[in-house]
């Protein structure tokens, strides 16, 4: 298989496909043999599901040739995260406490991605429930960087990053709690969207905290990314949270340049609430210039503490997944991983009041990012503070949970897009978040598809995988 | 493991933690003190948490 094929966007896959040059069933064939040869270094995948995957391109072949071509995810291979739901299939959320666990029917971004077409090509590996961080102590290894196997490949969502920096597929969903779809974007190189808390029906998905959860698509560009969210953005009447909103086009302002955008820079999040990484640090100055450059007009904004959106979102968070984990760790604490029986454990012991002020506590945060927004189109941060650690250190995935900026979403509901923006000296990957007001993932692919255009960092694949 | 985090745990319904398990309970929920400590204190009484609670057929 070429690299050319393996690293083939969604929508110029999707291009291929609908003037009938890519076979959807050649393609599958050509990615699977390709997780063949190469995933037993990175274990993006614990399950995969080849027949099921031909079944759907032979389908999807046949409904193209007789000229009922669905839309750009139509025969487009993807594989989710091993939290969301397929009929049939066990939903072990990459937990001995869950094996066996057959779906009884797909999520609703299931459904959408099959009716859409799309072609599934297997579950992902994930930090346990997506909590638990790099665990050997499961019953499937975790995700490898593909950039460097000894590094971190971030999380929770670590096989969809580590599946998309491979060429394994172009397409995954993964979910966000705490930064969990931006966490491996920024590892990993690749594009993830946490749009708006609401915006992506969380059903059939296995719950973290449900005030905090959302799912979101990961891609390798941006333009791929607003074709994915398209596809599964909508309002579900069954999910309590789920926003009554409109679906925009995504794509709409794609192409667009940044002349005469209001952007935001939250510095302070990567300077002096925390020190991010010196190179870290410089891409994202270089990108805040790029903009300004390119007629952009930036202003610095300053919202609460970094720490305080930590605080306000971490008690939500560990109250949330306690409720959900308490008779399990109460019955078979053996069952988990020591590092996420360890995070859940954090919840046993919040009361309840805690976690009442934590809620009205977060309202008043969001109303202070509102105010802050409210001069600006977008808003250019960090969301991690460094490049990858080794898989092996222990005291560096430690301070990944608190050298980040994706939490502060998360506690206000408001999209974040995480990109790449460069490489550090070692040769891994640094990024750049971009976050908007509620409901304005058009204007965040606009900036974010501008900026990759100009530089180009997504053009490039971990050396090792370019056969 | 001493017997003052043995009978909290239990306190909870969690008597099935081996001593590996209370020793990261512990860990855990000191961790959480210092997410705890920075809550606010002193909120206007009507402030409202956040909350997604709806009468069921009420219109959002």
């Amino acid at each position: 298989m070429s690299a050319e094929l393996a690293f083939l966007g969604l929508a110029q896959a999707a291009e291929l496909i609908r003037a009938k040059k890519l076979s959807p069933v050649e393609y599958a064939t050509a990615l699977l043999a390709r997780i063949d040869r190469h995933d037993k270094k990175f274990n993006a995948f614990i399950a995969l599901t080849p027949e099921r995957a031909l079944a759907a391109a032979r389908k999807a072949e046949a409904e193209i040739a007789a000229g009922n071509w669905r839309g750009p995810f139509h025969g487009m291979p993807y594989a989710l995260k091993a939290i969301i739901d397929v009929e049939g299939i066990a939903t072990t959320a990459h937990s001995k406490v869950m094996t066996g666990n057959a779906a009884s029917h797909d999520a609703v971004v299931t459904e959408r991605l099959q009716a859409a077409g799309g072609v599934l090509l297997g579950k992902l590996s994930t930090h346990e429930f997506a909590i638990g961080g790099p665990s050997f102590d499961l019953p499937w290894p975790p995700a490898r960087n593909p950039w460097d196997r000894d590094h971190f490949c971030g999380g929770s969502s670590s096989g969809s990053g580590a599946g998309l920096a491979a060429g394994f597929f172009p397409a995954a969903l993964g979910t966000d709690t705490g930064g969990s779809i931006r966490n491996p974007a920024s590892m990993c190189g690749i594009t993830g969207m946490k749009a708006t808390y609401g915006r992506v029906s969380r059903r059939g998905v296995m719950p973290l905290a449900f005030s905090l959860d959302h799912i979101g698509p990961m891609t390798r560009t941006v333009r791929d990314n607003a074709l994915m969210l398209q596809v599964i953005a909508g309002h579900d009447p069954e999910d309590p949270a789920s926003a009554n909103e409109p679906v925009p086009d995504y794509a709409a302002m794609l192409g667009q340049d940044v002349k005469g955008l209001r952007i935001g820079v939250i510095r302070h999040f990567y300077t002096t609430d925390v020190a991010g990484d010196p190179e870290q640090v410089e891409a994202l100055e270089a990108a805040v210039r790029l903009l300004a450059e390119a007629g952009a007009i930036t202003t610095e904004i300053s919202l609460p503490p970094l720490q305080d959106f930590s605080a306000c979102g971490q008690v939500i968070l560990a109250a949330e997944a306690y409720a959900v984990h308490e008779q399990w760790l109460q019955e078979k604490p053996q069952d988990y991983g020591a590092r996420a029986r360890e995070r859940l454990l954090a919840g046993a012991t919040i009361r309840a009041v805690d976690y009442v002020q934590a809620l009205r506590w977060r309202l008043k945060l969001r109303d202070q990012v509102a105010a802050a927004f409210a001069g600006v189109d977008v808003a250019i941060t960090a969301s991690s503070m460094d490049p990858a650690c080794r898989i092996d250190d222990d005291e560096a995935l430690a301070a990944n949970y608190w050298r980040q900026a994706r939490m502060p979403f998360n506690v206000t509901g408001q999209p974040g897009l995480v990109i790449p923006a460069g490489f550090s000296s070692g040769g891994l990957p640094l990024s750049l978040q971009l976050v908007g007001r509620p409901f304005t993932e058009p204007m965040l692919y606009r900036v974010g598809q501008f900026y990759e255009d100009v530089t180009g960092w997504t053009k490039r694949h971990p050396a090792a995988l370019t056969d | 493991m001493n017997q003052e985090l043995r009978d909290k745990a239990r306190a909870l319904g969690l008597d099935r933690l081996t001593d590996e398990h209370l020793a990261q309970f512990e860990r855990a929920t000191n961790s959480m003190e210092h997410h705890l400590r920075r809550l606010p204190h002193g909120m206007p009484p009507a402030q409202e948490p956040a909350h997604v609670y709806r009468a069921k057929g009420d219109v959002a």
